[in-house]
């Protein structure tokens, strides 16, 4: 390994835990309050069973705040930077498809959620935001040590 | 180490550990709390078959299932283009007219959703109905909603019965709106307004702000 990147290694996975782990934070906060909304976000991007959505939409934001606490106090962060990257990928993949087949949704990303008005479409921004978190849950995985963590 | 100035094993065991409880409480209360309740206090005119909505016309054809929350601003301008129309086709018996208030828009919601309950048993439904969608506040929770505006709202249309002040006071049907919750949520209602003619979903693009087509789309339904 360069010996450049030793030095900047352990500072930019504090970096990508406290930005990955602080947006799932928030994202996961912002839906705990208002799980009917949740589960109808989920439901708009009509790409599972109406149950499971429903499922995941009352499940998903305690997993996101599980997750980002984690990342944030930098315990167990190999894994936490995976679920998180799983979580990002699940996110583009599900935008992704609601842009492919015209549907007008909001992502639901931090509350809020469900059918929008054609010209309210933010799929790229999404798209390209949960891009740059995969990036960071990937590096986690491979390089969980880092500052300020719980990790040893 | 550089690497290694975190904390020692034991609290980092004990984080994952409290994390992981938080999680796992936090989903199952979720689950447990978004389900229908069997003990909830339901209105005279709701059915648990036609999905604990308030139904009107119990024996006429066809159904016409209106979802709708009382703050949804989409939802006032539906009553305000096509209500005239509904009520004409409710009070002469053209149809089954199922009300779904959902609750998702916040606590006012429910209190909203609670009055017209407590209205349709006193067979005022459709003025509450009305009155509860002009009276709709510009912005969501905004405080508007709350038991004596709505009680005050009950007797502009004509309702003073000491039951219906008990009826919103205590909140009777409270727990029923979580009913109505789950209900649509497992009809697969992602936002609202939503009107089916017999389980055909109207389009909410062309047939919802359109008062002609609106009448001809329930006209293709079945309503005479």
């Amino acid at each position: 390994m360069d010996a450049k990147f030793k030095v900047v290694q352990p500072w930019l996975t504090l970096f990508s835990r406290l930005i990955l782990g602080g947006v799932l934070l928030l994202a996961g906060a912002l839906k705990i309050g208002n799980l009917q909304k949740s589960a109808m976000a989920v439901r708009a991007y009509e790409l599972l069973p109406v149950s499971l959505a429903n499922l995941l939409g009352y499940a998903l934001p305690w997993v996101e705040i599980g997750v980002g606490l984690l990342l944030i106090t930098g315990a167990a962060v190999r894994i936490s930077g995976l679920i998180g990257a799983f979580t990002m990928l699940a996110f583009i993949i599900a935008i992704s498809q609601a842009w492919a087949r015209g549907l007008s949704i909001d992502c639901g990303c931090f509350g809020g959620g469900g059918a929008i008005d054609p010209e309210d479409t933010k799929y790229l921004t999404e798209i390209i935001r949960d891009l740059g978190l995969l990036i960071l849950g990937i590096y986690l995985y491979f390089y969980p040590k880092g500052r300020f963590s719980l990790d040893k | 180490m550089s690497a290694n100035d975190g904390g020692d094993k034991g609290t980092r065991n004990l984080v994952i550990i409290m994390v992981a409880f938080i999680v796992v409480v936090g989903v199952v209360f979720s689950l447990i709390s978004n389900r229908s309740s069997s003990t909830a206090a339901i209105p005279a005119s709701v059915s648990a078959a036609d999905g604990y909505g308030i139904v009107l016309n119990p024996s006429a054809k066809p159904t016409i299932d209106v979802y709708i929350d009382y703050q949804c601003p989409a939802c006032k301008n539906f009553e305000l283009i096509n209500g005239g129309y509904l009520n004409e086709v409710i009070a002469q018996n053209k149809a089954k007219v199922v009300y779904h208030p959902m609750t998702f828009i916040g606590p006012e919601s429910i209190l909203a959703a609670n009055a017209a309950a407590c209205a349709a048993d006193e067979n005022e439904f459709v003025d509450m109905n009305l009155a509860l969608f002009q009276g709709q506040a510009s912005s969501e929770n905004s405080g508007k909603w709350q038991n004596d505006t709505l009680l005050n709202l009950g007797k502009s249309v004509g309702i003073n019965s000491a039951k219906f002040e008990k009826c919103i006071k205590d909140g009777n049907y409270v727990k029923w709106t979580g009913n109505v919750s789950a209900a649509s949520a497992k009809a697969n209602i992602n936002s609202t307004p939503t009107i089916f003619v017999n389980g055909k979903q109207l389009d909410r693009n062309t047939e919802y702000g359109d008062p002609v087509k609106f009448r001809a789309a329930l006209a293709a339904g079945g309503v005479k």
